[in-house]
């Protein structure tokens, strides 16, 4: 069990960027965030200290958005970025180890096993890959997701993750379709789909908004958070609200839907508690918000505004911590009980 | 009481009426030229031009709610405002674009670009309004629109084909045109919902014979009645008419199924590929201005996802047209131009979108006229205000005509008021041109 | 708040000439006397312009183009087969004078008329349904042209009548340049934005301030959230000037009159509230009505422009419009350009016709009476005698295209079995059946365009008239109710022909006209409904139903 206390959620410490930061890891049992950004690169920040600076790390880098990094040692980082490549890190020196050229076209997101030896990227080439994490070798690569979508557009390939026991990868793009894989084969276990994810406009504008953002196991693995937006009216803006769907993959049914009565726009991030009693989201429109939701009965617990769009987050061990980076800011909330008790020592990674 | 003129000075010289009447004396055979013997249109030079240039085309693809420059033929990458695409080299040594461009950017020989638009209204309307005419709104007066202009300048008063077809079929800024004060004869042929024109098909109930015979009795009680008088409203109401079984003949150059499956395919299977093939096939057959929309632009929210489904659209649409042209022998006569009513903002906004921005964008000019590979115009580094060359959207309109051989200073009359055809003070980019 | 206006230094020249010859302007002593009858003042100057140019006009309209002419002009359509065999017939001296007094109290002239302003000052927003009740209630009432422009301009919110007048204010106070040149042009003749091209040295007198000082009258006028019409405390025009750097504008009327404003200190936090209040109304849902200032530019506008001294422009502009509406042209043409380079056709009359407007309390319907029984009005519009003379001599009768409305109006009338109008045509009953036809004919009137300069017949009216099916459905069917349903229970050929150029074009047809449609009936025998309909068709689609002539 851990220690949160969702109705507590508060802002603790805001701070500002000059770039728009895409992607975050957490160095565990600290402060430490290793976040990238719209400038090209990758940035580690200690935001427990008394005035936090950014740093960036060194070497040639990216040639684009930095849009995924994951810890996969304590002292490696990979990031990926639009420019389709992988660059292994040693963040202690902030030096680049090894640049691979991971895909045709751009990449949206990372994810890492929980034993932190694969690594999983997608793309918009459609393509999810898995990298041995040590070696910056291709293990398997697969796809079960359309390059067109069905009005004829390019698609795109947004969100990845693992289970917590590792076992799975779930893959979503732009349409709402989600495919599961069993990790040690690349063999496609199940799929499911949210289209109310993706808004085609076939009369006013023409083109379309959308798609899955974010996907999370439950700590079961039974259960996978699907996240993203809703059917949105005019697709100028991010107008919909936010939205998840919970679907019990296994047996292809959606169990939950949640409607976020007061936020709008994409979410970006989510995260069950290890006890698989809440799930947390994270994302935005021109604003941003964090909610707690309750997994049995789909109703929001608590939730408050994000001083920007989040784009993702990290939660500490003890799960009553959020550290969130987005549009030219990082946030830190917490949510711990009003007696503070001593901090559990849950195991890492924070999910992340 | 009758609806203000705004014109100063006598009507015996106003354009419309000029305009006119060489719509009647053409299109109506002898019998009203006859009765109009003052307005000898073959007398007048213009007529003469217009018939030397009575080949060239012009078809306009307007970015309807405003691309991005950045995304298109302005990128910046590496700039706090650039956005996550690379610039890739094009055909044209120096010329970069936005990788979204890919099948342009190899095509870059055909097509020059203007970086350095300022158009200053970041209005939907008004923007739409100052593209459309190339200048600002004056109040009382109505401008007519490049379609217009074009129709008038290069079409043909009897034309059996229409002179300016305008297809807009999503709903959202859709604009029908306006040709001004240059009167109903060169208003577009406006289709939204359909892409086959409406009322040009013959209705089941009637046969081909009655159809023919009910309009040989129309004319004759409208000749019968039109003796003795002289009048601009009868000689076009006669005009029309006469242009109608012309125009039903056409129908089959909205049908994109007499085209080959190959050619088709070319084209691709969006809606805005579909139009660009019929953009085509209606300058193969003399349609002197095609207007195909391709709405919406205007990526508040999202911008990188919407330019990756709209630029692929476009780069793909305007590629496989310029291809096709190109093997006809047609691009050296026609002029395929983009551009809306604005662009978009440097600065990336927190939903990732780009918002309005008409101080610093792009147009493009294909085919006709242009130098092609040429890029002319500067903006700053971040893209935030026009570095060199600044051009309003009269300029772009003057290279537009000059593009087409046609004098941008040249001037229509309005009562004693001359207007010129770009707007006062506008200057063709000679850089752009052949 | 401060609002700086801008436009053009070449938009200025105009004020100064119309100043020039306005204010030189005297009312020739010698006119006809006031008591003489419109008509017969009317045909004097236009008769004296003629002769000295030595033309001899066309000869007067027969009587069935006299009372098509009428109908529209007065009633907004054509006339019903009954009403033209009924004026065809009659042998009254006066019939003309008994026709323009029926036509002019029926209930088809205040909605005519009120189509006819609706478009005129509307134009832009078109159909807009509080302002079209004003008008026709003020129609019907033959409310003064001052009072309509009062209402327009200063109406009051409250009042059931008159809040629908201050649409003209209302959908314009978004757009100073709009609702700065749409009151100076529809209301004194004057247009502010043309000039942009002239070259004229500019005339010495001319004054940046008399332009700016129109603006001025409109500069404080806003609209609140709950769209209601209010004017700010304090606000000025400031604009810049190359002899005297920036000046404050005066509210200066186009005579050159001057309204003053009132001295009055106000603190900071005065001018604060001001803003505060100005704020709240324009965004606050529950905002209290707003409060009327204590000097409104607005109401000293309307104010100067009506009082004697200062009512040239007002008046002669009204005199002009109303010609227009009738001869399409002004004696002042183009309307919206009184200057002195741009001199009357008949100054004379002009004169005459304003001092008569004013002594008369501006009742328009009065001068539209007086035109229409003119013999200027009623010539043909064939003319056999060579060259064409100037349209500014009145020798012929224009061709006018009919207005989108009555076009509508008269598809229907031409279209419904001719038989149904008698029991139809009662006083009592046709007030509604008119109504009815109205709103019928509103559908329609939006596929056709707006006559402006130099109209021109569109190609898609001519395509919707072949190919449409809505065309033959409504106008073509063979159902009791229509032309075409009456037409074939007529066996006889020339009886037939005859209905059937009554019902469209208000008169017998000619012996070529009649022979046509009787060939086309013979070599169409096979199916005599098929061929009725074509006929209609032909009729229907000819220029002589589209135009008044």
């Amino acid at each position: 069990m851990t220690t949160s206390d969702p109705t507590k959620l508060k802002m603790t410490k805001e701070i500002g960027l000059p770039s728009i930061a895409f992607c975050v890891a957490r160095v565990p049992n600290s402060g430490r965030l290793i976040f990238g950004s719209s400038d090209f690169k990758l940035h580690e920040i200690d935001v427990l200290a008394e005035k936090p600076q950014p740093v960036a790390f060194n070497g040639e880098g990216h040639q684009s958005y930095v849009t995924g990094v994951v810890l996969c040692t304590p002292n490696i980082a990979v990031s990926g970025s639009y420019d389709g490549k992988l660059i292994w890190w040693d963040i202690e020196k902030r030096e680049p180890i090894r640049t691979v050229s991971a895909h045709e076209l751009w990449i949206r997101r990372l994810a890492v096993s929980p034993d932190g030896k694969t690594i999983a990227s997608v793309a918009d080439d459609m393509q999810c890959k898995l990298w041995n994490a040590e070696t910056g070798e291709l293990l398997r690569q697969f796809s079960d997701h359309k390059p067109i979508t069905p009005h004829d557009f390019p698609s795109m390939l947004f969100a990845v993750t693992f289970s917590p026991d590792g076992k799975f990868v779930a893959t979503g793009d732009k349409i709402g379709h989600v495919a599961i894989w069993e990790t040690n084969s690349g063999t496609k276990v199940a799929t499911v789909d949210a289209p109310t994810l993706y808004t085609w406009d076939p009369r006013q504008r023409r083109h379309s908004i959308g798609g899955i953002r974010s996907l999370a196991f439950s700590p079961d693995s039974k259960l996978l958070a699907v996240g993203g937006t809703g059917q949105i009216g005019n697709i100028d803006h991010l107008e919909a609200s936010a939205r998840t769907e919970i679907f019990d993959w296994q047996a292809g049914q959606r169990v939950k839907e949640i409607v976020n009565e007061k936020f709008k726009g994409l979410v970006e991030h989510h995260v069950f508690d290890p006890a698989g009693q809440w799930l947390v989201s994270s994302g935005g429109d021109n604003g941003g918000f964090v909610a707690f939701h309750n997994v049995e009965t789909g109703k929001t617990l608590h939730q408050d505004k994000a001083p920007m769009h989040v784009h993702q987050f990290a939660l500490n061990e003890a799960y009553d911590t959020l550290f969130a980076v987005g549009h030219h800011k990082i946030a830190v909330f917490e949510f711990k009980p009003e007696t503070p008790k001593p901090a559990e020592a849950t195991p890492a990674p924070a999910a992340s | 009481m009758t609806p203000g003129s705004f014109f100063c000075g006598s009507a015996d010289h106003g354009v419309s009426r000029r305009g006119f009447l060489s719509a009647a004396a053409l299109g109506t055979a002898g019998t009203f030229a006859a009765d109009m013997t003052q307005l000898d249109v073959w007398r007048h030079s213009a007529w003469a031009e217009d018939v030397k240039k009575k080949d060239k085309r012009v078809i306009l693809l307007w970015l309807a709610g405003g691309a991005s420059q950045f995304e298109t033929w302005d990128p910046k990458p590496g700039r706090p405002t650039g956005g996550p695409f690379r610039a890739i080299q094009t055909a044209s040594s120096g010329v970069q674009i936005s990788e979204l461009m890919p099948k342009m950017a190899a095509r870059m020989q055909t097509t020059a670009i203007v970086r350095s638009l300022n158009t200053k209204n970041g209005d939907h309307g008004g923007g739409s309004s100052l593209m459309e005419t190339g200048r600002r709104k004056d109040p009382g007066i109505e401008y007519p629109d490049l379609g217009a202009l074009c129709a008038k300048e290069l079409g043909r008063i009897d034309s059996a084909v229409p002179d300016y077809v305008s297809l807009y079929s999503s709903t959202e800024g859709r604009r029908k045109g306006t040709s001004g004060f240059l009167g109903a004869r060169y208003a577009p042929m406006f289709l939204s919902e359909n892409m086959v024109p409406e009322n040009v098909r013959r209705l089941e109930t009637i046969s081909d014979i009655d159809h023919q015979d009910r309009a040989a009795l129309r004319d004759l009680l409208a000749k019968r009645f039109a003796q003795n008088r002289t009048s601009d409203v009868i000689g076009s109401h006669s005009n029309a008419y006469q242009r109608v079984r012309g125009l039903m003949a056409s129908e089959k150059l909205f049908d994109i199924t007499q085209e080959t499956e190959a050619m088709r395919a070319k084209y691709g299977p969006t809606q805005f590929g579909q139009q660009c093939l019929i953009a085509r096939r209606l300058v193969e057959a003399g349609v002197p201005f095609v207007k195909v929309a391709r709405a919406w632009w205007d990526s508040h929210g999202q911008n990188f996802e919407t330019h990756r489904e709209l630029c692929a659209d476009l780069d793909h649409s305007m590629s496989a047209l310029l291809d096709d042209l190109k093997e006809r022998g047609l691009l050296e006569h026609t002029l395929v131009l983009t551009f809306g009513e604005f662009g978009r903002t440097p600065q990336i906004n927190p939903s990732l979108g780009r918002d309005h921005f008409a101080a610093a964008w792009s147009a493009s000019l294909s085919g006709c006229g242009m130098h092609g590979g040429a890029c002319y115009g500067k903006t700053e580094p971040d893209g935030h205000t026009v570095a060199e060359g600044e051009a309003s959207a009269g300029d772009l309109f003057a290279t537009i005509l000059a593009a087409l051989g046609i004098d941008p200073l040249k001037e229509y009359t309005l009562g004693a008021r001359p207007i010129p055809l770009s707007d006062f003070g506008s200057k063709p980019i000679k850089e752009v041109l052949a | 708040m401060r609002k700086t206006v801008r436009l053009s230094w070449t938009s200025l020249w105009l004020f100064s000439t119309c100043f020039a010859w306005l204010t030189s302007l005297s009312l020739a002593a010698d006119l006809p006397p006031t008591d003489a009858p419109i008509e017969q003042v009317i045909d004097q100057f236009v008769n004296a312009r003629l002769m000295t140019e030595k033309i001899t006009p066309a000869p007067q309209a027969d009587d069935h183009n006299l009372l098509r002419r009428l109908s529209l002009d007065l009633a907004g359509r054509i006339p019903t087969t009954a009403e033209a065999q009924a004026f065809a017939a009659s042998t009254s001296p006066t019939k003309r004078v008994e026709l323009v007094d029926r036509l002019l109290a029926s209930p088809d002239f205040p909605l005519h008329q009120r189509n006819e302003l609706d478009q005129l000052l509307l134009a832009h927003k078109p159909n807009d349904g509080e302002f079209r009740k004003y008008l026709l209630w003020a129609t019907q009432q033959n409310r003064p042209w001052d009072a309509m422009f009062r209402d327009m301009l200063v109406g009051i919110e409250t009042d059931e009548n008159q809040k629908g007048a201050l649409t003209f204010v209302k959908s314009r106070a978004r757009e100073l340049d709009d609702l700065t040149n749409d009151t100076a042009s529809l209301f004194f003749g004057v247009n502010v934005s043309c000039a942009k091209c002239h070259d004229h040295p500019l005339a010495t007198d001319w004054k940046q301030d008399h332009f700016y000082g129109m603006t001025a009258f409109f500069s404080r006028t806003y609209l609140t959230k709950k769209n209601l019409l209010a004017e700010k405390q304090v606000g000025e025009v400031k604009f810049s000037t190359k002899k005297d750097g920036q000046k404050q504008a005066a509210f200066l009327f186009l005579t050159g009159a001057t309204i003053s404003e009132p001295t009055v200190e106000r603190t900071k936090e005065q001018l604060k509230e001001f803003d505060e209040v100005v704020k709240k109304q324009t965004q606050d849902d529950n905002a209290s009505p707003p409060e009327k200032p204590g000097f409104s530019p607005r109401e000293k506008l309307v104010e100067v422009a009506l009082r004697a001294e200062d009512n040239r422009f007002f008046a002669r502009n009204c005199v002009n419009r109303i010609w227009a509406q009738f001869f399409s042209r002004g004696i002042v043409d183009p309307v919206d350009q009184m200057h002195s380079a741009n001199a009357p056709s008949h100054p004379e009359l002009l004169d005459w016709l304003t001092r008569d407007l004013v002594a008369h309390g501006y009742d328009m319907k009065r001068l539209i009476r007086g035109i229409v029984l003119s013999q200027t009005y009623s010539r043909s519009s064939e003319w056999t005698a060579g060259e064409l003379p100037s349209a500014a001599l009145y020798a012929v009768a224009k061709v006018k295209p009919l207005t989108p409305r009555q076009y509508a109006l008269s598809l229907f009338i031409a279209a419904i079995n001719p038989t149904q109008w008698l029991a139809a045509d009662q006083p009592d009953k046709w007030t509604q059946r008119r109504e009815q036809l109205e709103n019928e004919a509103n559908g329609w009137a939006n596929m056709f365009e707006v006559p402006g300069e130099g109209f021109q017949v569109a190609v898609d009216e001519a395509l919707l008239f072949t190919n449409n099916k809505r065309i033959e459905d409504e106008f073509l069917r063979d159902s009791g109710d229509r032309l075409v349903g009456y037409l074939k229970t007529l066996s006889d050929d020339s009886a037939m022909i005859d209905a059937a150029f009554w019902s469209v074009n208000s008169r017998s047809p000619r012996d070529d006209e009649r022979a046509a449609l009787k060939e086309y009936l013979q070599k169409h025998a096979a199916d005599r409904v098929v061929a009725l309909r074509q006929i209609v068709w032909a009729l229907l689609a000819s220029p002589e139903l589209r135009v008044s002539y």
